[in-house]
Formats: structure tokens, sequence, C-alpha cells
């Protein structure tokens, strides 16, 4: 690992179903606490199914000032106050900073999907002549992270990377190269998604969701349940976080990003391309198998998800598989979508800093296919110098991010 | 993280989809020749709207291009996108047998994905109900679809991201892709972008204002004239391989040029007045920053200029006061003026263009450029097709919401 280029996680800004801001979050996810419940945002009555995990304590205006609060989609609403939190999470003043040194990236799925579900419903209704400008100007996914930039005043480099359910695990992982080529002073990174129509009724045409419960890797798992959320990461290296006396949750060694180029949906039956992302993040990190101590699974709950992402650890890590306790924490928030893995990568930092395990909720039995440690029920003291967020998604894209907590050498 | 020495980032090949022909050769003639790909703007009348219909690739054929299995997994903007990478991958020299040993990876720019698969998904869950939508059409409904489509056709299996910063996309995946090359995360990597013409996208940035004055006397969408009105919306799909320089070299390619730097930023500002050219000034300068080189080196302009009132007047403003006291000298030119508004492929077609132009050491003028709005009169705009010799050019891009971004390609370095 070179000293100079190395990345800490200094600040952590989590808006969930389940608890929103650093403490509230991890005691939530540590106690096990779930954030499904019945669909409110849109009528579900002609679907089999109706639950979703939807954030229902969300004040925008608690995070967004005027007159942006007013005219801005609600991922970029939920966004814009993970950044927040991040920040004062990170204690980091930004007017003590040089803000064209700031950036930000931020993964989603959809962006901002109610601009066009709204467009949809005129379109049907006949009502065309209401769309104004507010459409165009709200509804591509890249005002995100602009609508964070325009909020806080920053002008680095500033980035949306939809690449999906993984895509938070993508926009850390390019804003730590950014940092690392020493382009940024401070990057907020992470992703947001809000609760979609279309993501819905995508997943539920496709079978894909529980009627009740998320189960990940237990053997009567129904499926996932759509959820939102974000989450933001203040990144900084790690020499900056010295000087400035900064808490460093972790460091964030290596990634690694691999294409199946297999199915749009359905992931390489082998599991081999989500195996070469692990190997490529443990080299890229400079680890081997063995030093993994603990794995952030994508685990969305799914039959093939869950037994793929099995065989996939197991053939990445071999032997050592069976030693790493596994957990998912879309047991209790649902799949957030491009958040998800951003919310995960918190998990990892944070469960490197304070020696404790979420559990995986809702496990009752054991899968033949799925015989791992995954952590049931609930959560475990354990210590994690090495954690590895596993996130995958739609076109057969794998992401594994390192995180470490920081090397005594660096002190 | 583990740091390896920087490695010089070549491109290798090209590949596109316009409205303006498929060969790189053509369509840089056909800039210089002044042929208008995009076409006038006429009224469509889908449901009683007036919509403007430029644009549209009307001779695209993909399965000239896609051969051997269904397309229908693929929308359009997958069709375009997928398409410019079987000639990309062609004119690179990357054959299917080494695609199976190397992993190649993909960094697409879109700035919709494809907005008429979304949506027309949507409306027919509201009309039909939930249980009629297509599963497969759903698989396209993520923004990243066409880079997941591309690389299950071309079977590429590295990396594969997507960026998405409005009409700058295209220019920053190539640097994106740039980077991950440059780190030696990636020997070989796709980059560029596409968008596809939709009536959704038409309609929105129609009510948005952003379009020309469809069918009217002041139609003009024009770069940098003074009776410009507004963009007009287009559709095209557009790659460059890059690789390593030692990587290239050793497996024979031919080299079309170097990627000498690129920087982008956000201007939080850039809606008050006095301050909306600054994040171009920035990424012009953080390119040059990049590259190591200084305003005097830049031999040539790609301006992202399309029409739109603040977009080419900030952009002109911003190249006088980074090429300060030479800039009446560095010629300028604008591709837009022939091709339309191309969103996500935009930067990509300007690097092809500017490829194609240190090769036959002519520049595309800026065709319909009578009028200089007077606030830029002292740029070196060229209206006509100027001979140039170009060692190295800069590529600008300007979104319509406050990005910029700057990228330097420069002649291909001298093989050893």
């Amino acid at each position: 690992m070179t000293h100079s280029s190395a990345v800490a996680v200094t600040g952590l800004g989590m808006v969930t179903s389940i608890g929103t801001g650093r403490q509230k979050f991890w005691d939530a996810v540590l106690g096990g606490r779930c954030g499904f419940g019945p669909v409110k945002s849109f009528d579900t009555h002609k679907y089999r199914v109706h639950v979703g995990a939807e954030i229902s304590d969300f004040c925008a205006d608690d995070y967004v000032l005027e007159p942006q609060s007013a005219s801005i989609g609600r991922t970029s609403q939920l966004a814009i106050a993970a950044s927040r939190l991040a920040l004062q999470d990170g204690s980091l003043d930004l007017s003590s900073v040089n803000r064209s040194r700031v950036g930000v990236y931020v993964g989603t799925t959809s962006g901002e999907p109610h601009c066009i579900e709204r467009f949809d419903e005129r379109y049907v209704q006949g009502r065309m002549d209401e769309v104004g400008a507010e459409f165009l100007n709200g509804y591509p996914c890249h005002v995100v992270p602009f609508h964070i930039a325009h909020e806080l005043d920053l002008a680095g480099e500033v980035m949306m990377i939809p690449t999906a359910c993984a895509a938070g695990n993508y926009a850390i992982a390019h804003a730590c190269d950014l940092l690392g080529h020493g382009k940024a002073d401070y990057m907020l990174a992470g992703g947001a998604d809000s609760f979609s129509r279309i993501t819905y009724t995508g997943f539920a045409r496709l079978g894909a969701i529980a009627p009740e419960l998320c189960q990940p890797f237990d053997r009567n798992r129904k499926g996932m349940i759509p959820g939102e959320g974000a989450a933001i990461l203040l990144l900084e290296p790690t020499t900056r976080a010295v000087a400035r006396g900064a808490r460093i949750y972790c460091e964030i060694a290596g990634y690694g990003l691999s294409c199946d180029a297999h199915h749009m949906t359905a992931a390489h039956p082998d599991g081999e391309g989500a195996a070469r992302a692990i190997r490529l993040a443990l080299q890229h990190s400079g680890l081997e198998p063995r030093d993994v101590d603990y794995i952030s699974a994508h685990g969305t709950g799914t039959l093939t998800n869950d037994r793929l992402e099995t065989i996939a650890v197991k053939k990445a890590l071999g032997s050592h598989a069976y030693n790493v306790p596994i957990s998912s924490v879309k047991s209790m928030l649902g799949h957030t979508m491009g958040a998800a893995s951003a919310i995960e990568a918190a998990v990892c930092a944070l469960a490197i800093a304070y020696g404790r395990i979420p559990p995986t909720m809702h496990w009752r039995d054991r899968d033949s296919e799925c015989d791992l440690d995954y952590v049931a029920n609930s959560a475990r003291n354990h210590e994690v110098r090495v954690a590895m967020n596993n996130a995958y998604a739609f076109g057969g894209n794998n992401s594994s991010l390192i995180l470490t907590a920081r090397s005594s050498s660096a002190s | 993280m583990k740091t390896a020495m920087k490695k010089r980032v070549v491109i290798t090949g090209v590949g596109l989809v316009s409205c303006l022909g498929t060969s790189s050769a053509l369509f840089h003639r056909q800039l210089c020749g002044g042929t208008d790909g995009a076409g006038r703007i006429v009224e469509g009348d889908p449901q009683g709207m007036r919509i403007p219909l430029a644009g549209r690739i009307s001779c695209f054929e993909p399965e000239l291009y896609l051969k051997g299995r269904s397309l229908r997994p693929l929308d359009r903007t997958g069709q375009l996108l997928a398409s410019a990478a079987q000639m990309a991958l062609d004119n690179s020299g990357w054959a299917a047998e080494a695609l199976r040993r190397t992993d190649v990876g993909l960094v697409l720019g879109t700035m919709f994905g494809s907005m008429h698969t979304i949506s027309e998904f949507d409306r027919r869950c509201l009309i039909e109900g939930p249980a009629c939508v297509s599963p497969m059409n759903f698989a396209n409904t993520v923004i990243n679809s066409a880079a997941g489509q591309t690389a299950i056709w071309h079977n590429l299996r590295g990396m594969n991201s997507t960026t998405a910063t409005g009409a700058t996309s295209g220019l920053v995946a190539i640097g994106y892709a740039a980077d991950l090359i440059q780190c030696g995360r990636q020997t070989a990597i796709l980059a560029g972008g596409a968008d596809e013409f939709c009536f959704e996208a038409s309609y929105g940035l129609e009510r948005a204002g952003l379009s020309s004055n469809a069918g009217h006397e002041a139609e003009c969408f024009t770069p940098f004239d003074a009776r410009r009105s507004g963009m007009r919306l287009a559709e095209a799909g557009a790659l460059v391989v890059l690789e390593d320089w030692d990587s290239a070299l050793a497996r024979g390619a031919t080299v079309l040029g170097e990627i000498r730097g690129h920087a982008n930023c956000y201007n939080p500002k850039w809606n008050q007045p006095g301050h909306s050219a600054r994040g171009i000034i920035r990424a012009m300068r953080g390119a040059l920053e990049d590259a190591r080189l200084s305003p005097p080196e830049i031999d040539y302009i790609s301006a992202g200029a399309n029409g739109s009132l603040a977009g080419d007047r900030n952009e002109g403003l911003a190249i006088k006061a980074v090429f300060n006291g030479q800039s009446d000298q560095v010629p300028i030119t604008a591709i837009k003026s022939g091709i339309g508004e191309t969103l996500g492929a935009a930067g990509a077609l300007q690097a092809i263009d500017l490829l194609e132009t240190m090769c036959s050491g002519t520049l595309p003028g800026i065709a319909g450029l009578e009028q200089v709005d007077a606030e830029l009169a002292d740029l070196n705009l060229c209206c006509k097709p100027t001979c140039v010799d170009v060692d190295s050019g800069m590529i600008s891009s300007v979104g319509f919401d406050g990005h910029a971004c700057s990228l330097i390609i420069s002649k291909p370095p001298a093989q050893v």
C-alpha cells in the first residue's frame, strides 16, 4: 500500500427507513430493526405484492435550503440530507476548505423517477400541456449530485455514476481513484434512490419481490423488498485526515469491478464474474483471501442472488469462506437500489470502527447451497480489520470494495 | 491501494453511428463539406402537440453491424452503442478471439439512457396494469442498460461503468476511462457515449426552452451565431478504444492519438450573471495542467457549442480567458452545426473528428456561421474548412446546468 495515496473514511451520512444519521442507523441495524411496511407512495392494489421499505419520517426542509427545497426531487433531497450528515459527522467545516477541490460522486439506479412517472401520468391522461420546464430540469439522473454541489456550494468534480444496484460501490471506488491521483482534497461519495413505481413494477413482474419479509440466505427466502435511501461517505487522503485531527473510521484499501457479459438480469450461473471482482479487489488491496474478516453481502434475498453470491465467495476465498461472518442488511432495509452498496460500505466502516457486525435478520432454515456463516438474527462482537462489500447489478456488473482498519504504520 | 507507475493512454480505434454516417473519414468529409446531417426541424404531431423531429438517424440499420443474434433485447440507445462498439473493435483490431483472452472494459457516457424505454414501460403499467409490462423492457429501464447490453453482445468482461453529467457525459466517460488505464486498472477500454432521439427527450427539452424555435422564422441553431435561438436534439453512438501504450504496441495496434489530460468540474454559481463562464475556464485550465501543456501549445479547439444562447457565449468567453492574448489565433470549430446536440455521444464524436483533423490537416468549419456573436468577434471562429497542423487539440464540452469538461488529445507518440 502506498502510504501517501491511502484514502480515509471520516464521515458517514445515512438516510434510511430504519434510521437517519450515523448513530441512529447503527443502533437500528445492530438491533435488527426493520423498515418494511405497506407501500404508501403509490397504489398497489393491482399488484400481487404490497410491501416496501419507504422512509416515513423524512423532512426535506430539515436539510435543504430555499429555494432549492421547493424544486428538487426526492432522491436529491435524500442525497443532500446524507451529504450534510456526512460533513457533520466528519466535522468538516466547508468554509475552511478550497471548494473547487471538493467533489461529489453519487450512484443511482433511477435518479429522479418521480419526475418521469408524473410525465407518464400526464401523457396517459392527455394533459401534456401541463408539462413544464421542471420536467427536463429535474429528471436527468445527473441532477442529484449537481443539486448536492449547488446546495453546498462545491465546485470540484461532480458526477453521477448510474450503474444500477451496485452504483454506490462504483462511485466510492472512482472517488478513491480521484483522491489517489491528487485531483481532489475531499470527496462526498455514495448512492441515492427514492421509492419508484417503475422499479417496483419491474421487480414485481420478475417475481422477485417477497410478500412479507426479506430473508437473505434462508432456505425459504422469497425475494427482495424494494426500498429507498441514501448514504454519503466523506473521503479524504489519510494524511489530510490525520493532519486535521479527524476521526478515521477506516481506509478504503481497494476495489474490483468486473462484468459477466452474460445476461441483463440474471447473473452468470457459475458465479465467476463475482468471484473475479473479489479476486481483483484483494489483489488491488495487496491482501490475501485469509485476511478478510467480514463480508457485507449483496444478499438481496432472491433465490439466485444468494446462491450465486455464496458460490462466488467460496470460489474466491476458498476454505476461508467458512470462517468469515457474512451479513446482509437488506434483511432490514430492503434493497435500496443505488444507495444499497453505499449504505453497506458505511456498515463495513462502522463494523471496523466498533468491532460489531450487524445480523442477517429473518434467517430460519439452512439452505444446503447457502452454507456459510450469515450472522443469523443477532449482532455479534467481532474484530474486523478487513471488510469486503459486495454489490451486483443488472448488466452483469460485479463490484467488491475493500475497507480496512487504518494500518498502525500510518499513524 | 496499490499504485502503479502512470501509463500513457492512447487511442487505437473509433466507431460511430451518426446522422453523418458510420465511418470517421466520411463523417469528417461531410462536416468539411458543410452537410447538415441533423436536418431542419419539422413539426410532428403524435398527440396533438408540436414536437421537433430533427436529428433521428433515418438510415440506421443495426443489423448491418450486429449480426447473428436477435436485436430485440436492445433498445435504440443499446443498438446505437453496440453498433458503435462493433465498429470501434473492428477499427482497433480487436477480434472476438482476443476478447476471449483479455478483459476489455467499457465506460458509457449518457444523459438519459433510454428515456423512451423507461417512459413506455411505465405508461404500459398505467394503461394495462403491472402484470402486462415486459420483463425484457424492464432490464433496459436502468440508465446503464446500453453498457450492459453492449458488454453482453461483444463479450466485454472488464470494468463496465457509466457516467452521467448531462451533455458532457461522453467526454467525462473518456476521461474516466483514461484514468483507469493510466493507473493500470485496465489495459483496454471502450469509452464514449450514446443517447437516442426520442419523443420524451425532445418534448422535455422543448418545454424547458432549450430547443431552437422549431418552425419559427427565428429558427437558428448555428453555434456562436448572433441569431442562434437554441440547440437541435439529435442522436448518435460513438466510442473510442483507449489502451495503454505499451499493450497497444505489443499487439501491433495502430495508434491514432494520445490522451494527454482532462478535467471536469461543476460550477455552483452557473446561473448567476458574471459567474457563468467560471466552470468552463476551470475545466480548460485543469485539462492543460493535467496535460502539462500551456495554452500556446494548443493548435485547435473543438468547442461544444450547440446554438444555445448562454452556453455558446460562456464557452466563447472561457476560451478568451484561458487563451488570453492568443485567442484570436487558435482556430476554433463547433461540429454541432452539422450533427446537432447528440448529448452523451457528443464528446466522443468531437474526439473522433479531432483525430481526423489531425490526420487530414483540415478542420471542418462551423457551417452556417455568418453573423458571429458580437461578444465573441475576436475569436478565431472558423466558418470554412481550414488547413491546420495540429499536434495537440482541446475538446470542450459544456452542459446545460453548470457542468464543463475539457480533454486534450495529441498526435501519436513517436514509435521507438
